[in-house]
């Protein structure tokens, strides 16, 4: 095929657009919808994942030293569980820091805190968090093996709460959005045959005067593309706005972000550019084949 | 040329439109098929626009096979052939120059030979002044002239006219079939399908009558002759 019949073609893709109109408008819908649907799912299941690391990230392993241990090798074990494969952050607890945040954080029992005259029965430790907290349970039998180790606490229920949580949470948003996914498929797919069958005259008469089936189908495919670009960008512009509306509501809840995490829900910068770019080639892509299989029942002729 | 040797086409159904056909159209012809409905004139066009293929024997258009001809050469051997609709089936969405021009767009033929070759042919079936019109802008009779100019466009060696005449008024018909015997003086064969006697009373030429799936009437019959073809009605 010559260039100038590509451009001929690309440009009958354009041009039918505008002459189709009111199917190429019902198609834009149908996807931008589609798209929504299934983007705004997407998003929620992440933004609940991060949730959960943020609580995640909430729960500590506590590493208690032996009373005697001295300085150096206070810092060795800190080495020694820094190394550790799972370990995220670890962060030095001097007993006298341990003492300071209990009576910080017990004011009740102030009476008793001064009846140690200055003497301090705590030791010094560290304070862990994980990378993957199903493995939590191993990284905390490493640490027991650390010699002058004499503790080390944490909250497996916790853990196991949040581990099945996520799996939930996974479970039901892979459901959702394959389900959104296939309905989706369905409607697109009723629209743009409804679209195709409306010019199947104009199919028949291209292939009794001998067009090939890629010179027919190019401006459906273009066609399609373009809606679905568009519908991409649609797609994309209406999450942005909602999402910020929605972000900035939670935001302004000082009470619901301390619960969740004030980190934990991305904002909408963090992650423009992948959902511009998904939204944009799955709309491309699902609108060109969709016209293109419509086209099919109709091209043999 | 047009060559159908011992064709017999039986539908999925067990109707045999066409028994045992043989039919030669030699080039620069121009016949008349004739045939009540139902009697096998369709099925005839289906196969020599190898839309459907022969249950038996050999159907030759235009030198291509169609017996053997493969799926990817369909659109190679169409482009040999004009073919006119009785309905037009023109693309509402394009004017009548991109109608006509676009079946050049197929085959691939330059930009400048599609400006020169286009105004040419909507000149010879005389709507010049229709050129930038849509279908819906034009009457029956120009329609028809348009499908018409289409078919001629790419300079075909036969122009197939299924029932050219049906949706256009009785006194248009003339016209059409005026045109069409014009472009069949400057050599394009051609084999127009009617069920109007008037039209071939009054042109005469070949005429071949189809009748139950068989031929049963091929001969030469001067115009304006009042006979019957062959004793049989049409």
């Amino acid at each position: 095929m010559k260039i100038s019949s590509v451009k001929y073609l690309a440009n009958q893709g354009v041009e039918n657009i505008w002459k189709n109109k009111m199917m190429a408008f019902a198609t834009f819908c149908v996807l931008l919808i589609s798209l929504m649907l299934v983007g705004i799912s997407a998003l929620f299941y992440i933004n609940i994942n991060s949730m959960i690391d943020g609580i995640g990230d909430k729960n500590e392993i506590a590493v208690f030293i032996n009373k005697e241990t001295s300085a150096e090798r206070v810092s060795a074990i800190g080495d020694e569980i820094g190394a550790l494969e799972n370990v995220d952050k670890i962060e030095y607890v001097s007993k006298d820091q341990a003492l300071d945040s209990m009576i910080a954080t017990m004011p009740e029992y102030e009476v008793l805190f001064e009846s140690l005259n200055g003497d301090n029965p705590l030791v010094d430790g560290y304070s862990i968090t994980v990378n993957n907290l199903e493995e939590i349970s191993d990284t905390v039998e490493q640490i027991k093996q650390i010699d002058d180790v004499y503790l080390v606490r944490a909250s497996y229920d916790f853990v196991e709460f949040l581990t099945e949580l996520r799996r939930i949470v996974t479970l039901i948003a892979v459901a959702i959005i394959i389900a959104l996914a296939i309905v989706s498929m369905i409607m697109i797919s009723n629209t743009t045959k409804a679209s195709v069958f409306a010019r199947r005259e104009e199919i028949q008469i291209m292939k009794y005067v001998g067009a090939t089936n890629g010179f027919i189908r190019t401006p459906f495919f273009v066609e399609g593309m373009v809606t679905g670009l568009f519908a991409g960008l649609g797609a994309f512009l209406v999450t942005w706005l909602g999402y910020r509306a929605v972000f900035q509501a939670i935001a302004s809840q000082q009470g619901v972000m301390n619960v969740i995490g004030a980190g934990s829900i991305i904002p909408f910068g963090d992650i423009r550019i992948y959902v511009f770019i998904c939204y944009v080639l799955a709309g491309s892509f699902i609108g060109a084949l969709g016209s293109v299989i419509s086209t099919r029942k109709h091209i043999n002729v | 040329m047009v060559e159908l040797k011992n064709v017999s086409v039986t539908y999925s159904s067990g109707v045999d439109a066409l028994n045992n056909v043989s039919l030669k159209i030699n080039d620069g012809d121009f016949a008349f098929v004739v045939g009540s409905s139902g009697a096998g004139k369709s099925t005839m066009i289906k196969l020599l626009l190898k839309e459907i293929d022969a249950t038996s024997g050999v159907v030759t258009v235009n030198g291509y096979n169609l017996s053997k001809l493969k799926k990817r050469k369909i659109p190679e051997f169409r482009r040999t052939l004009g073919f006119v609709f009785q309905d037009f089936r023109l693309i509402p969405s394009m004017t009548v120059y991109e109608n006509i021009a676009f079946v050049l767009r197929v085959i691939d033929a330059p930009i400048k030979y599609i400006r020169k070759r286009v105004p040419y042919v909507i000149s010879l079936v005389g709507l010049q002044a229709k050129s930038s019109s849509y279908p819906d802008e034009l009457s029956g009779g120009e329609k028809q002239r348009v499908a018409i100019a289409r078919a001629l466009v790419n300079d075909p060696q036969l122009i197939i006219a299924d029932e050219p005449t049906g949706n256009i008024d009785p006194e248009l018909s003339y016209e059409i079939v005026e045109l069409l015997k014009g472009i069949n003086d400057q050599g394009t064969t051609i084999l127009m399908v009617t069920h109007e006697h008037d039209l071939v009373r009054h042109f005469g030429g070949r005429i071949i009558n189809i009748t139950d799936g068989e031929i049963v009437f091929d001969e030469v019959i001067v115009g304006t002759n009042d006979e019957v073809m062959g004793g049989v009605e049409v």
